[in-house]
């Protein structure tokens, strides 16, 4: 099923919604991005071969 | 406007959504859905809050219709057709007053979560989800109500901000009337067209550095990533319904917290200051009345300068609805507040400047209509308002009668008050303006216009004699 977006939410609306959303919210944005920078790392070995 | 043959008319605004469309058929609002906005408006029914917010006046009241009362889209049939309650007069949020956008606000965060508490969302945020029965704001877009993906943000939020955060940011924090800039933009503000006005200390305010500053750097950070693979992100980072509903209550109790800067208007003491005589008023009251109340009862009446309100008030014990407009935002915050308290459901206020009303803007400038295209009144109140223009903006005289002929429905009345050039408010207009310059401003004149348009039923001086009221069917 194709999911029709009414319009476009935006990616940094969607990730600054976690920032404004307090201590918990901060920590889920913490985690996205902590995953992101471990991301880049895992595939940089991968990419030199 | 484009017509179908069977009387079908297209909703001009409603078609950024595919997966359904507001139709008119005579005075009925319709809307098509297709399979699986079906599928969620029969979910939507089986809920609790849906019903208890249509019961409550927040939702508008819809219920299903036959299929076959509107065209197809593209060949396919819709799935469902709904029947939606109408709306006595469709008006835009550059129209509205601060009170009034900020209410919108909190009725649309107070819908959103009492959907997201029993597994629904709505997929937009838009202040143009939102309508008036008089004072008492009603969300209207039953298409916007989706089931909720858990682990996801709500889609809404940047039309949110945009139509409605934003304004509200721009008058509260800055004193600046937001309905010009809304009208000038149908996507409402960006963020990064408030950012520079927000500068210094000013990013300290209250819900400035998150919602505007911190939001606006996040959209250009991310504009490359696509939004699915974030949901996912925010999925896997633990993103839940719990800090959505954080979110949503924190926008609310920001939203609650934003008030209007007050200002000395001009007009908000007019009522004290206009040099009317008790005796003039209520001739005046009485004359309205009479004007109102000979024939048939109007269904619509415009007020045109409302002010405070009082004559919108008196059409309203003898009309069904009253649109009461005046171009002073203060002025129209004041009348809805007190309009608010009452739980007044059939006097609308609307800030808007007789001179330069909204234009039809959005796509082919139809998408929102222009004020003249809605305004098709039984009964046109234009009380003490003719000087303004006249004089105060250089309207000739024949336009203005045009004009007003052009708001009323055919056979219907015009209510209008001449102030001779001799009154006291006249000569203050006039002493600005260079000597001679409106020869035809005359009361002979005037009626000799009026007569031409239209047929003069009644006419009264008022006891000051310095101001001619009349009634003038126009057209008969």
């Amino acid at each position: 099923m194709i999911h029709l977006a009414y319009l476009d939410a935006g990616s940094g609306s969607l990730i600054v919604q976690a920032v404004v959303g307090g201590v918990a919210g901060a920590a889920v944005a913490a985690k996205l991005y902590w995953r992101r920078l471990v991301d880049r790392f895992r595939r940089q070995p991968t990419d030199q071969r | 406007m484009t017509t179908s043959p069977a009387g079908v008319r297209p909703e001009p605004a409603s078609f950024r959504d595919p997966a359904n469309r507001v139709f008119h058929v005579g005075d009925e609002v319709l809307r098509g859905l297709d399979e699986q906005a079906a599928a969620h408006w029969r979910a939507l029914t089986a809920t609790a809050f849906f019903p208890a917010l249509v019961a409550a006046g927040k939702v508008c009241a819809t219920e299903d219709a036959p299929p076959a009362l509107v065209p197809a889209s593209a060949g396919d049939p819709w799935t469902a057709v709904l029947r939606h309650e109408r709306i006595p007069f469709v008006s835009h949020p550059y129209e509205w007053s601060f009170t009034m956008l900020r209410d919108a606000a909190l009725l649309h965060l107070e819908i959103l979560r009492a959907a997201l508490a029993d597994g629904f969302t709505t997929k937009d945020g838009s202040a143009y989800n939102l309508q008036w029965r008089g004072a008492e704001a009603v969300f209207i877009d039953i298409g916007s109500f989706e089931p909720v993906r858990d682990g996801e943000p709500w889609a809404g939020y940047r039309q949110f901000c945009q139509t409605v955060l934003y304004p509200l940011l721009l008058t509260a924090h800055l004193g600046v009337d937001f309905q010009p800039w809304l009208r000038a933009r149908v996507d409402g503000i960006e963020a990064d067209q408030l950012r520079p006005l927000f500068a210094g200390a000013r990013r300290l305010r209250p819900g400035v550095l998150t919602h505007l500053h911190l939001h606006g750097a996040m959209q250009q950070r991310h504009a490359e990533a696509s939004t699915s693979d974030v949901r996912a992100e925010l999925r896997a980072a633990g993103f839940s319904r719990e800090l959505l509903l954080a979110t949503v209550r924190g926008m609310e109790k920001l939203v609650r917290k934003l008030d209007r800067r007050p200002t000395g208007s001009h007009w908000s003491d007019y009522q004290r200051t206009c040099g009317y005589s008790a005796q003039d008023r209520a001739a005046k009251e009485r004359f309205v009345t009479d004007a109102l109340t000979t024939g048939a009862r109007p269904r619509l009446v415009l007020d045109l300068g409302a002010n405070d309100g009082r004559y919108a008030r008196l059409a309203a014990e003898h009309a069904d609805y009253v649109v009461a407009v005046e171009q002073d935002p203060a002025v129209v915050d004041e009348l809805y507040r007190t309009l608010r308290a009452e739980g007044q459901r059939r006097i609308l206020p609307l800030v808007l400047d007789l001179a330069d009303p909204s234009p039809g803007g959005g796509w082919r400038g139809v998408e929102r209509a222009g004020f003249a295209e809605r305004a098709s009144a039984d009964a046109v109140l234009a009380l003490a308002v003719v000087h303004h223009l006249a004089i105060g903006r250089n309207v000739p005289l024949p336009e203005v009668i045009d004009w007003l002929a052009g708001l009323t429905a055919p056979a219907g009345a015009v209510v209008v008050e001449f102030v001779h050039p001799e009154d006291p408010m006249a000569r203050r207009l006039l002493a600005n303006k260079p000597d001679g310059l409106f020869p035809d401003y005359r009361r002979d004149t005037f009626e000799r216009l009026l007569a031409a348009r239209g047929r003069i039923t009644d006419r009264l001086e008022l006891p000051s004699g310095t101001r001619t009221l009349y009634r003038t069917v126009m057209g008969g």
